[in-house]
């Protein structure tokens, strides 16, 4: 499924956000992430399903992709 | 994506806003409180990291460095006259989020060189709450930072801040922005937790 972390287009096979995290190596710690403009707090992201064309921001400490 | 800077007015105070915030449903808060030292506002932020702990909410700290750190805050926002964020980086290490404010690309583009994790891009117009005032932007002025950030592949998010009121937030968004940041919008509101129920609906496109 196609979706757009910080407007970039990213192909991922995970199905919610807490898995996409997972694949992105997310750290711990200072990251904040919303999807189609509403942050979604660490508890919710097991439950977060993700769909096409969803669009994600993530603020992550440390710098770059 | 909405961050809330708390603020105070005749009515509530700084914590009183940010409990307001939560309430409505923001998830993002910035504590900022000029004037006071790190000792004066350390049980302000223990509180308001508390109540962001207890809702799942991101809990940034302005210009304090000392005190994100002592306090595991999840991290600061530099303004132009803070800190520089490189050195605040240095001192934060790479678990913390680090925002810097910009009025220009280039302001952007150091930034993000100096590792900042989102930019708080602003003013989009006039208004009183900052002092030391930098350009208004507009939306084209958003546009226009927001078209050369895609050029040179800078992907951190840009919240659009200043002077921005409920009417504008569709036509700010769709500049290409990913979120605002907004205070006396909501504080002033007849019903301020309602006000924050509103604007995230209007943010969310809902």
């Amino acid at each position: 499924m196609k979706v757009k972390i910080n407007n970039k287009d990213v192909e991922t096979s995970v199905s919610n956000l807490q898995a996409l995290a997972t694949e992105m190596n997310l750290p711990e710690q200072g990251v904040a992430i919303a999807i189609d403009n509403n942050m979604i707090p660490r508890a919710g992201w097991a439950e977060k399903q993700l769909h096409e064309g969803d669009n994600i921001v993530i603020i992550k400490a440390a710098c770059g992709g | 994506m909405l961050q809330f800077i708390s603020h105070y007015n005749k009515q509530y105070d700084y914590l009183d806003s940010i409990r307001l915030a939560l309430q409505g449903g923001c998830r993002w808060i910035q504590l900022r409180v000029k004037h006071a030292s790190d000792d004066e506002v350390r049980p302000m932020a223990l509180q308001a990291l508390k109540m962001c702990r207890e809702t799942g909410a991101t809990f940034i700290i302005d210009d304090r460095v000392g005190l994100v750190q002592e306090l595991q805050a999840d991290g600061v926002h530099l303004g132009k006259n803070d800190m520089p964020i490189a050195e605040a980086r240095k001192i934060l290490g790479d678990d913390f989020i680090i925002g810097g404010t910009a009025n220009t690309f280039e302001d952007v583009v150091a930034h993000y060189e100096a590792s900042a994790n989102y930019i708080g891009c602003g003013p989009f117009r006039f208004t009183t709450t900052k002092e030391n005032l930098s350009p208004v932007l507009g939306l084209d002025g958003y546009r226009d930072i927001i078209t050369k950030m895609k050029n040179h592949n800078i992907d951190i998010p840009v919240v659009a801040i200043g002077g921005i009121t409920e009417s504008d937030i569709p036509s700010v968004m769709q500049t290409g922005v990913s979120g605002i940041a907004l205070s006396g919008e909501v504080l002033n509101a007849e019903n301020p937790v309602e006000k924050m129920k509103k604007l995230l609906r209007i943010i969310n496109n809902e």
